[in-house]
């Protein structure tokens, strides 16, 4: 049944702002269709809705570009999607300070551009930028190829606004790059998936565009050769921004075509590695980068101008995230960086369905799969992902389901199970928001 | 209150020698960068995690407060003993456990120093980056309850983002770890919020930290200029053309001859103020950037760019600017800290700002600071026999902070709120802001029995007594 908005709220949210009825359906998050779906305009309105959801018990979870919007464990209840799509402004920018302020509904593509007028840049990443907004991006600390680089939002937001359930907007860092007044509540709230508050503004700390940027890609017999190598790119001094492993399934999506890569199979890999900066540091990186994967037995290493290398990363980061492409399962391993070799040479030992893409990230350690094929089977898809946390978890990570059907998610946790730490969590949410109206249910420990 | 025998209990549980109670034993411990307020009643002497926990538990039992306390470096009262509480201090957990240099982690206690990190990594060609001025005495452990900077952190960030897992210890006891040893956990990411919380959280007992390869090449060279203004053009020229060198620091006239007085750091006596730049990089990197950054000083005043010729040169060039402090102990016997941050931009006319509060209230201020990064250091120096005179630094010091407040700055930069500038969070915090804080801190420690009456303003006023400027105090 759908909602009526009580006739107060009328008066803060435009009558456009309401999504008409047969519109809900495209909100379902994990089959539940929300009974609303409000796109303020205003952060006023935001707290009117979320202090009149509060008293009225119904569950809010906020949105952005919906690029993520099936992360994390399934909700506990659903009544109103809050669309924040429309406080997309840019409320400060001095390139000078090297720090800007938005709402958080703008896109990434929007900010960056903005950025880029005054020659900077935000080091965020994150898969369909044109659609992916701030928010979303802190809640779910989104990133991609470059995440050794850039870290991870957390590692770039130094101020936030957030709207709690009672309505009250509150703030923790600032607008400057460093801030050590009151606690450092930016942390909490990235990667917190909005059930904490709803974020309506974010400061983060810049970085000058770089005048030059490149890819280096070279094919390898197996995934270990090519782990081999990456492994030895990364310990040289000119270190990439980010060095990438990926299987020959991964690399055919990524429309990577190597003549070594076909005579070698399903077993192959392509070592992938990104650098920017200044011309001449970057040009020492490419041409090294490329000698080093020949010695190390690569074949078609070509080197990538910065308009090739741009649209791969794009490909790269977009992978596994792109509606008309969807996995049916992706699975994504954090680990310590020099275990990431270790668990790409116990894959096929595991008993796991076969033929994923495998992309590994060596030099911050993560580790993602993706399987298109295959029937939906509960059961199965239930231990492939212990099988996969159970390697993580006994090389020092983690697993994280990122994509899966949504009958898995009432089999397994998918952040995974840390019993001390999800106990602190539970607390922090029953503090932060007592009504549990943000997200319930969609947090580690289904919290 | 506590039961008769709670100092016989902690024996029990530390041993014997590793209790200290009596009050001459104490003194060392009753301040923090020398402000004179309270006693401990006891100091514990833990050597493992599991003592830690037995002496937490203790203590919540028995309804004491704690604070943990690493070399007392902080400068912002966080150190101090709440009233009737005990101080844990970390002297015996001071060992590196572990360099990982595949994975560029170091495993270490709290204890240790942080110097001492840093140069058992470049053994290994690593480094630990977060370089506090005091990192020849401050303990990680310190570092990490208040998210410590460092003239470095301009380009790599503060403590907390090296640091990637903690096993901590809560208020009753329990033991928790936070964070992996991955860069990315799932979950709240509790370690983060850890970070920086003063020790209102829990006690850090083992931390893992990143390390970062020691750079190909590093080039360090200080810019003479006339006046603070034209240095402070040239900070936001540099940044403002998009480079962030390694570190970017300002030392004004008065400081420069205060360390000329201790220490020959090679800074020219008739110097208005000197930049202290530092790039590292790839060769080529540093080449390109040296040319920029060198034009960028001659071309907003500097009268010389002179450059580091050796190793030795430059750590003579950075003694001065990390002994800064200790040397204001020549010009006057006690100090105010400000540390305020405003955006770069601002720099100049906020340190216009600074000269003009210093001769409005009659008070000497020295200023050495992370110009890079804005965070600034104004050092109110006066003798406390002066009649009057605190009451003015103090005066001083809040018309000061409320400038950086309503400039777009904030409190403190990397020493903490801790006592001294805990009535001054509503100018940055609005009730709701701080009661969300300490429903933060309610999750991890609901009792507030660590380090209670810290960060958040109570109405009780700032210690009385001042603090005395001298050798052993850091900026």
């Amino acid at each position: 049944m759908t909602l009526t908005l009580p006739p107060g709220l009328s008066g803060v949210v435009s009558p456009d702002g309401l999504a008409p009825e047969e519109e809900l359906s495209d909100y379902a998050v994990d089959g539940l269709t929300p009974r609303a779906v409000i796109r303020p305009e205003s952060r006023e309105a935001v707290a009117e809705v979320l202090a009149w959801a509060d008293s009225e018990g119904l569950k809010v979870s906020p949105r952005g570009g919906g690029t993520q919007a099936a992360l994390g464990n399934a909700p506990a209840g659903l009544d109103i999607v809050l669309d924040l799509t429309r406080l997309n402004r840019v409320l400060d920018y001095e390139p000078a300070d090297l720090t800007a302020t938005v709402e958080a509904g703008i896109t990434l593509q929007a900010f960056q551009r903005e950025l880029a007028q005054g020659g900077k840049m935000a080091g965020l990443e994150a898969p369909l930028r044109d659609r992916a907004t701030v928010g979303g991006i802190i809640s779910v600390n989104a990133s991609g190829p470059l995440r050794r680089s850039y870290g991870l939002p957390r590692d770039s937001l130094i101020g936030i606004a957030v709207v709690g359930p009672d309505g009250t907007e509150t703030r923790a860092g600032g607008r400057v790059v460093k801030n050590v007044t009151g606690y450092d509540l930016n942390k909490l709230y990235a990667g917190s998936l909005g059930s904490l508050g709803v974020i309506v503004e974010a400061s983060f700390k810049l970085a000058t565009l770089p005048a030059e940027s490149g890819a280096v890609t070279g094919g390898f017999v197996s995934i270990d050769t090519a782990a081999s190598a990456a492994g030895d790119l990364l310990h040289q001094v000119y270190g990439p921004q980010g060095v990438h492993v990926v299987n020959a399934s991964a690399a055919r999506h990524l429309g990577i075509v190597s003549e070594g890569l076909d005579g070698a199979g399903a077993d192959g890999g392509v070592v992938i590695a990104y650098a920017s900066g200044r011309a001449r540091a970057v040009q020492r990186f490419l041409s090294q980068s490329a000698q080093l994967l020949r010695e190390h037995g690569g074949s078609d290493v070509s080197v990538l101008p910065r308009s090739e290398a741009a649209e791969l990363l794009r490909q790269h980061t977009d992978l596994g995230w792109r509606p008309d492409d969807m996995p049916r399962l992706s699975v994504k391993l954090n680990l310590p960086p020099a275990s990431v070799a270790a668990a790409l040479s116990r894959l096929p030992m595991l008993a796991v369905p076969e033929q994923p893409a495998v992309l590994a990230d060596p030099g911050f350690g993560a580790l993602r799969m993706l399987w298109w094929e295959g029937d939906d089977d509960g059961e199965r898809d239930a231990a492939t992902v212990r099988s996969l946390r159970e390697m993580a978890v006994s090389l020092g990570g983690s697993a994280v389901v990122e994509h899966c059907p949504v009958e898995l998610k009432t089999r397994i946790d998918v952040w995974g199970d840390f019993p001390n730490e999800v106990e602190i969590m539970r607390r922090i949410k029953r503090n932060l928001d007592p009504g549990g109206t943000l997200n319930p249910g969609r947090c580690m420990g289904k919290i | 209150m506590p039961s008769h025998d709670f100092l016989s209990l902690l024996q029990d549980i530390v041993g014997e020698e590793d209790v200290i109670s009596h009050p001459e034993d104490l003194l060392v411990y009753e301040y923090d960068g020398s402000i004179d307020t309270a006693i401990p009643r006891a100091v514990v002497f833990p050597t493992s995690a599991e003592e830690v926990s037995r002496v937490l538990a203790l203590a919540h039992r028995e309804g004491v407060p704690v604070v943990g306390r690493g070399s007392g470096t902080g400068l912002s009262g966080g150190a101090i003993a709440p009233e009737g509480g005990i101080q844990i201090a970390f002297t015996r957990m001071n060992h590196i456990l572990d360099v990982d240099v595949a994975n560029r982690t170091a495993t270490v206690e709290p204890g240790v120093i942080n110097l001492d990190l840093d140069t058992h990594a470049r053994k290994f060609g690593l480094r630990y980056a977060p370089d506090p001025s005091s990192q020849r005495a401050c303990s990680l452990g310190g570092n990490i309850a208040e998210n410590a900077g460092g003239p470095h952190c301009l380009a790599y960030g503060t403590t907390t983002n090296h640091v990637l897992a903690l096993e901590t210890v809560l208020e009753d006891g329990t033991i928790v770890n936070l964070g992996g040893a991955a860069r990315e956990t799932p979950g709240y990411d509790l370690r983060g919020v850890f970070v920086g919380s003063e020790g209102t959280f829990g006690i850090a007992t083992k931390i893992l930290v990143r390390l970062l390869p020691v750079p190909e090449s590093v080039k360090t060279f200080l810019g003479i200029f006339p006046d603070i203004d034209s240095a402070c053009t040239a900070v936001s020229a540099v940044i403002g053309h998009g480079i962030v060198p390694a570190a970017l620091e300002m030392i004004d006239a008065l400081s420069i001859k205060a360390v000329q007085s201790v220490t020959d750091a090679g800074y020219p006596d008739d110097a208005g103020a000197v930049l202290l730049v530092e790039l590292e990089g790839l060769t080529e990197e540093v080449e390109d950037v040296t040319h920029e950054v060198e034009s960028a000083l001659w071309d907003t005043g500097a009268t010389d760019v002179r450059t580091a010729q050796d190793p030795q040169d430059r750590e003579r060039l950075w003694v001065g600017r990390k002994t800064a402090f200790g040397a204001f102990g020549a010009i006057a016997p006690n100090y105010y800290l400000v540390d305020g941050v405003v955006p770069r931009t601002r720099l100049a006319q906020v340190l216009r700002q600074v000269d003009h509060i210093s001769e409005k209230y009659g008070i000497t201020i020295a200023n050495v600071f992370h110009a890079g990064d804005g965070n600034l250091h104004p050092c109110m120096l006066f003798d406390a026999r002066e009649p009057g005179v605190v009451e003015r630094s103090a005066q001083a010091a809040q018309e000061l902070m409320e400038y950086c407040v309503a400039e777009g700055g904030t409190l403190s930069g990397e020493h903490g709120i801790g006592l001294e500038k805990k009535e001054f969070m509503p100018l940055v915090f609005t009730d709701g802001d701080m009661e969300r804080m300490k429903a933060v801190r309610d999750a991890f420690a609901p009792g507030n029995r660590l380090n209670p009456g810290k960060i958040f303003p109570d109405g009780v006023p700032m210690p009385a007594a001042p603090h005395h400027a001298g050798p052993g105090m850091y900026i």
